[in-house]
């Protein structure tokens, strides 16, 4: 598996003059890697994320699966939504099966897989319930194993743990971590926030406010299940919060000139 | 083309948490005690006025008319009668869904189709129901035709603007979920539109019967 995006642009028509979100864009994402596209909010980065799926088209440029161009939504591409879109008339049970009934899986194997997932999210027993019946962190899990269910080659994730508190969300993401480890499909992640990124990704690539044009691509090679407090990860972290600085725009600020500041 | 909101809100009142409410019931003795309390004091104004006309003719006693209600209602005649009106009514809801439920889909769905059909809808609901009469005993004769087409006609409205308002309020993201998950088009429409939709085509519906016992006359 293999997701490129090549030199992709996209403008909106606002009355009379052209707004440019994303312009000549390049990246690749090698089987089973984590992508995380951080940045501030209004760089586009959710943008890009629906122009991978095929929910909306470039203006320019082109995104390649295994050499094959994205021309619309397709089970290829898993997605998880910020507000988990799961569908709400369904059991959870029918909500992971929609998407192997889709795909014509047959009965015997789709009620394996089913076990399968559930197992993995450890949502046993909780197949008969609706949405509305489950905590915010069990709809995440099943949104997370809905979107793995029709096997894609890559998840796209928008936000997924926008929506919820900061302790509600450290801990989700242990949980994300541990989903994502028994599986390792090549993700691509949406986040504005740098602890998450670091966190959880094994690439962090931060996209400016100005265009989208990337301004730092940092891999995070440390090992999992990752130390908050550690110094490496307190490292990648200052280096992170110093590349969203430029992001938005705004003048570096130097670890000299911080430790000036304290002193002073 | 205009949004639909203001116009859906004419018909459906949107309290469906009120509705589950009603039909659940959570203290059944809450349930009976307030309607009962309506009744005592609606029975208690009329009394009063009762008294105050005194006459049989203008203003009958509350007590006369259940005593009368309760003899009417065993009459054969009576109760053949208002099995016709069900029969008319019941028709003519049916033929209401028939045109209204895939009319309000397609609108719903399709912008193109929302302008063809907007402005013929529009128009045609504003006319009074009564204008109707004398046209529709010309075209179906003195038969059950006229009071059948007139149910469905008034009810016809309520169902495609709630079940246009219905489609119109699906989140694109069930849509774009659905397809990236491999729904094809009818898969869109049986597990996506109709179950999404169905609570505003239920509203629609009772708004509908409603109306069509109201032009029963």
């Amino acid at each position: 598996m293999e997701l490129k995006v090549e030199s992709i642009s996209k403008k909106f028509k606002n009355d009379s003059s052209f707004q440019t979100v994303l312009k000549d864009l390049d990246f690749t994402v090698r089987e089973g890697q984590f992508v995380t596209l951080l940045g501030p909010s209004g760089c586009g980065k959710t943008t890009l994320l629906t122009i991978i799926a095929g929910f909306q088209a470039a203006s320019g440029g082109r995104v390649l699966i295994n050499g094959c161009q994205v021309t619309r939504p397709g089970p290829d591409r898993g997605f998880v939504f910020q507000n988990y879109a799961l569908f709400p008339w369904m059991t959870v049970r029918d909500n992971i099966l929609y998407p192997m009934k889709q795909r014509k899986v047959p009965g015997k194997e789709r009620e394996k897989r089913l076990e399968e997932l559930l197992g993995m999210a450890q949502l046993e027993g909780k197949e008969k319930l609706f949405p509305h019946q489950l905590s915010g962190g069990m709809k995440q899990r099943v949104a997370f194993i809905r979107a793995l269910a029709g096997k894609p080659e890559v998840l796209l994730m928008d936000e997924p743990l926008g929506a919820v508190d900061m302790q509600m969300r450290q801990s989700l993401q242990d949980d994300l971590e541990v989903l994502w480890l028994k599986d390792k499909t090549t993700v691509v992640m949406v986040t504005h926030d740098v602890d998450e990124a670091i966190y959880l990704s094994d690439r962090v690539i931060v996209m400016s406010a100005q265009e989208g044009k990337i301004v730092e691509d940092l891999p995070v090679r440390l090992p999992r299940p990752r130390d908050r407090k550690g110094m490496e990860y307190h490292k990648h972290k200052e280096r992170l919060a110093e590349a969203l600085r430029i992001a938005m725009g705004k003048r570096p600020e130097s670890p000299e000139a911080k430790r000036q500041l304290c002193l002073a | 083309m205009e949004p639909l909101g203001d116009k859906a809100r004419v018909f459906n009142s949107r309290n469906t948490r009120l509705m589950r409410e009603k039909i659940m019931g959570g203290q059944v003795h809450k349930q009976l005690l307030y309607p009962l309390i309506t009744i005592a004091v609606v029975f208690g104004v009329w009394q009063l006025a009762a008294n105050h006309y005194n006459s049989e003719f203008m203003m009958p006693s509350p007590c006369k008319t259940m005593v009368t209600f309760a003899s009417v209602v065993h009459d054969p005649e009576v109760i053949k009668n208002l099995l016709i009106t069900l029969k008319r009514v019941l028709t003519g809801f049916f033929y209401a869904l028939l045109i209204g439920v895939p009319l309000g889909f397609l609108m719903g769905y399709s912008k193109t189709a929302m302008r063809l059909f907007d402005p013929l809808i529009d128009s045609l609901r504003q006319i009074p129901i009564m204008a109707w009469v004398p046209l529709t005993i010309v075209w179906f004769g003195l038969g059950d035709g006229p009071t059948i087409f007139l149910i469905t006609f008034s009810g016809v409205f309520p169902i495609i603007i709630n079940t246009v308002a219905g489609v119109q309020n699906i989140s694109r993201d069930y849509y774009n979920a659905a397809r990236s998950m491999g729904g094809g088009s009818w898969s869109i429409f049986t597990k996506i539109i109709v179950p999404a939709s169905l609570p505003d085509i239920l509203i629609g519906s009772r708004v509908a019967v409603g109306l069509g016992w109201m032009s029963v006359i």
